[in-house]
């Protein structure tokens, strides 16, 4: 007998919870292909490893941007090769929970819960991520008070209001830390003429990013592509210039969590002075985020002690309560 | 024969009946439906869970790979 499963299919990682047992995997959203045979060469951290270091006939993806499926049938072979990697087979057929962005259109849903039934599941039900990541940071929202937690993950930052165990408010963009990366990579272009790759700006983000100032500010060596001759190079990159860099995705973030504060209704505005907003997923551990949004919204900003689990955590819960929160499920609002 | 008939229609109608009364919607049922999910989203029934997620945080190790070289401002 199969054991139900919960699952985190985030544009940046997948985590699966599964019942009974806790967070089973968490690996990278990535898939590496061969281009002409169509065949799967690695998924998670093996096909990470790869991402712009491969041969012209390998191919390693990411098939979701901005929490969206933007290749059907890679996301479905990717499903299936985690599912199978946590003991899911054609004869062990699980129930599922699933989170995603709670923007994402009638026919993304209908993609996820497609690829996830043709991957080996029985069932596939979706909850929004920041209803699961409430749930998974241990947030009180079983009680009549606001609740309000922001979710930033690799494609699309979420806030919500939660009280009684349901939204009240919710405001989603779609962008997150990965355009954080994009914006670096652009910057680096425009300012330095050196060409870097996705996951050097990855890095030069966390080992340098912030933002708003802090204490301990460190400049950050990096190695990239003269665009002019074509040789390799390297420049020093200061936190002020990746401040600058990411300013527009930071400020897009920051209006997003006013916007749903101004869409609270008042007796839950007055709880958010006295609990704060929550932060969780991965863009959340930005140095200087929570005190960059807390000077914009003047609300206290806490960081979630899970950042990263708590939206697996949260559907795991679902999973474990099936029956009593099946009502908290997309399909079974409408 | 009449008698046979009647106590047929009689008790097709009382199992009728019951059925009815048994299918009709509660009017508490939404009650109980809300007591159930509030309840199971209470802090006591997620402990079970986070408790399992913290062993889980304990034994990560840190595999950030090649990050870039940092150099004192």
């Amino acid at each position: 007998m199969a054991r139900d499963l919960a699952i985190d299919l985030g544009t940046a990682n997948t985590l699966v919870y599964m019942k009974g047992r806790g967070i089973v995997l968490n690996e990278p959203s990535v898939i590496a292909l061969n281009r002409q045979t169509g065949e799967v060469l690695a998924t998670g951290r093996e096909a990470w490893q790869m991402i712009g270091r491969t041969p012209g006939y390998i191919v390693a993806v990411r098939p979701l941007r901005g929490g969206a499926i933007t290749d059907f049938e890679i996301t479905e072979r990717m499903i299936r090769l985690l599912l199978q990697r946590v003991g899911v087979s054609r004869f062990t057929r699980p129930k599922v929970v699933i989170c995603v962005p709670s923007a994402i259109t009638e026919v993304e849903r209908r993609a996820v819960t497609d690829a996830a039934r043709r991957a080996g599941a029985a069932d596939a039900q979706l909850i929004e991520q920041p209803m699961a990541a409430a749930i998974g940071a241990d947030l009180p929202i079983d009680e009549p008070v606001g609740n309000m937690v922001i979710d930033i993950g690799g494609g699309t930052s979420e806030t919500a209001v939660i009280s009684l165990g349901g939204i009240v408010a919710l405001e989603a963009v779609r962008v997150g830390s990965f355009d954080m990366d994009a914006a670096i990579q652009a910057y680096v272009r425009r300012e330095h003429g050196i060409a870097i790759g996705e996951r050097t700006a990855e890095e030069v983000k966390v080992a340098i990013g912030s933002a708003d100032p802090t204490d301990d500010e460190n400049q950050a060596e990096v190695r990239g592509r003269d665009l002019m001759s074509g040789l390799p190079k390297t420049v020093i990159l200061t936190p002020e210039e990746i401040r600058l860099a990411i300013d527009d995705v930071i400020s897009s973030i920051t209006a997003s969590v006013v916007r749903c504060l101004s869409k609270a209704p008042p007796e839950l505005a007055q709880d958010f002075l006295v609990r704060g907003m929550y932060l969780v997923g991965g863009g959340g551990l930005l140095r200087g985020l929570a005190q960059r949004i807390e000077r914009e919204t003047q609300v206290p900003v806490k960081m979630s002690t899970m950042p990263l689990e708590a939206v697996v955590m949260g559907a795991g819960h679902c999973i474990e309560h099936y029956d009593a929160l099946k009502t908290m499920f997309m399909g079974a609002r409408r | 024969m009449t008698y046979v008939i009647g106590a047929a229609a009689v008790a097709l109608l009382v199992v009728i009946g019951l059925i009815a009364y048994t299918r009709r919607p509660r009017q508490d049922a939404g009650l109980t439906s809300f007591r159930r999910h509030i309840d199971a989203l209470s802090p006591e029934s997620r402990r079970e869970i986070l408790d399992r997620a913290r062993p889980l945080q304990d034994g990560e190790d840190d595999d950030s790979g090649d990050t870039p070289q940092e150099s004192a401002d």
